[in-house]
């Protein structure tokens, strides 16, 4: 008996998004649960850039594709062989949209409530945190530093350059040579 | 054999895109690019894996080294118990940690002259029994040394010296030293019900 999973892996996208769309309701988990699997961490990276918080993303990438998908299901997707076109440009209209509530729920909170402290994001990861805390340490100071305050702190390069006193154009170098080193020290500690 | 997986985004590019330091148009390229790529579409995911796992990995509270009052304020937020001791050169100070914070931070204040590699050495009864070298910035007078407290925690009752030392070159400076007198760990139940 095939397996399902590695059989569609090697679907392209076109072909599961119009299984998608030609499917009776519930006959088409496996090709929803695909194409969730590879588009939600394009979704999560492109909410993190533009809406600068991990919840944030991972809420637009759940509301993006499952908005996608009940599209497809309403044969609204015209051209399915432009499925990613579709995703992005709907990531693009709920990240906007999602940015003005988050303005003006922010404007509100700054007014009436108390700031709220943020928990950790809730994502399905590959990767975990006792994997990568050997790797961070291993860092050099300045590496791991600018890790910290771009990965962790949220700082922009011009801040964190002013914070090290060091131009920006190195806090860019010091960043590429660090998540450099610090990916293939993960991927490494993860091999057998 | 050659590889035939498309390699059009590379990992700095990722990098720049998550840090949001591209150009809306060099970003928009790069969206265009992923969401239609399948290679650089997996590559993106495990990229933003890995940057995921910053946050909760120094959430642990298990790294430590040189930091800035950026890092602290984000510990902070994140809710984070952080044990904080300013010292001037040449402070002797008694210093302990409470069952449950999980990072101590200690601002080191002295004049840097200009030094932009400094090591950090700690000595107990003259041994070093650690030393991190890194490059700081220490224009304001001040640099921020962050473990994790639970290391703290497990030392007996005894003073440890801080030595700051400036590298220029091959050459080591000494700059300040501070000492501190850990007297085991304070117990906040403890306290709760009346015992010192």
């Amino acid at each position: 008996m095939p397996d399902t999973h590695a059989t569609l892996a090697a679907d392209s996208d076109e072909a599961l998004a119009r299984r998608i769309a030609v499917g009776v309701p519930g006959s088409t988990d496996a090709e929803e649960a695909e194409l969730y699997r590879r588009f939600a961490p394009r979704v999560r990276l492109y909410g993190r850039r533009h809406l600068r918080n991990d919840s944030a993303a991972d809420d637009l990438a759940q509301d993006v594709l499952l908005l996608t998908i009940e599209r497809l299901r309403a044969g609204e997707v015209r051209r399915p062989e432009e499925i990613g076109s579709f995703i992005l440009g709907t990531s693009r209209m709920m990240a906007h949209s999602e940015h003005r509530v988050a303005r003006r729920r922010e404007a509100l909170a700054a007014r009436f409530i108390d700031p709220v402290v943020e928990t950790a994001p809730i994502s399905v990861t590959a990767f975990d945190a006792p994997r990568v805390v050997p790797c961070l340490r291993a860092l050099a100071e300045r590496d791991r530093l600018v890790v910290l305050l771009t990965f962790y702190a949220d700082r922009e390069a011009p801040r964190i350059a002013a914070d090290l006193g060091v131009s920006p154009g190195a806090v860019r170098a010091i960043r590429h040579r660090a998540m450099a080193r610090l990916r293939d020290c993960v991927l490494g500690g993860a091999r057998p | 054999m050659t590889s035939t997986r498309c390699e059009r985004i590379a990992l700095d590019d990722l990098t720049d895109y998550a840090a949001g330091e591209l150009p809306e148009a060099e970003a928009a390229a790069i969206e265009e690019h992923l969401y239609s790529c399948a290679d650089c579409g997996a590559r993106a995911a495990e990229f933003d894996s890995l940057v995921r796992t910053i946050g909760p990995a120094v959430r642990s509270a298990e790294v430590g080294g040189f930091v800035t009052d950026a890092v602290l304020n984000q510990f902070a937020r994140d809710g984070l118990r952080v044990r904080t001791f300013a010292l001037s050169p040449g402070a002797f100070v008694p210093c302990a940690v409470w069952d449950d914070d999980e990072v101590m931070a200690l601002r080191l204040r002295a004049d840097f002259g200009g030094a932009t590699e400094v090591t950090l050495s700690q000595r107990v009864a003259g041994t070093e029994v650690s030393r991190t070298t890194g490059q700081v910035d220490g224009s304001h007078g001040e640099i921020i040394y962050a473990t994790p407290a639970a290391g703290v925690r497990q030392l007996p009752v005894v003073e440890v010296e801080v030595l700051l030392i400036a590298r220029e070159g091959d050459a080591e400076r000494p700059i300040a030293s501070y000492t501190l007198v850990h007297g085991g760990v304070l117990h906040r139940s403890h306290k709760a019900r009346g015992v010192s």
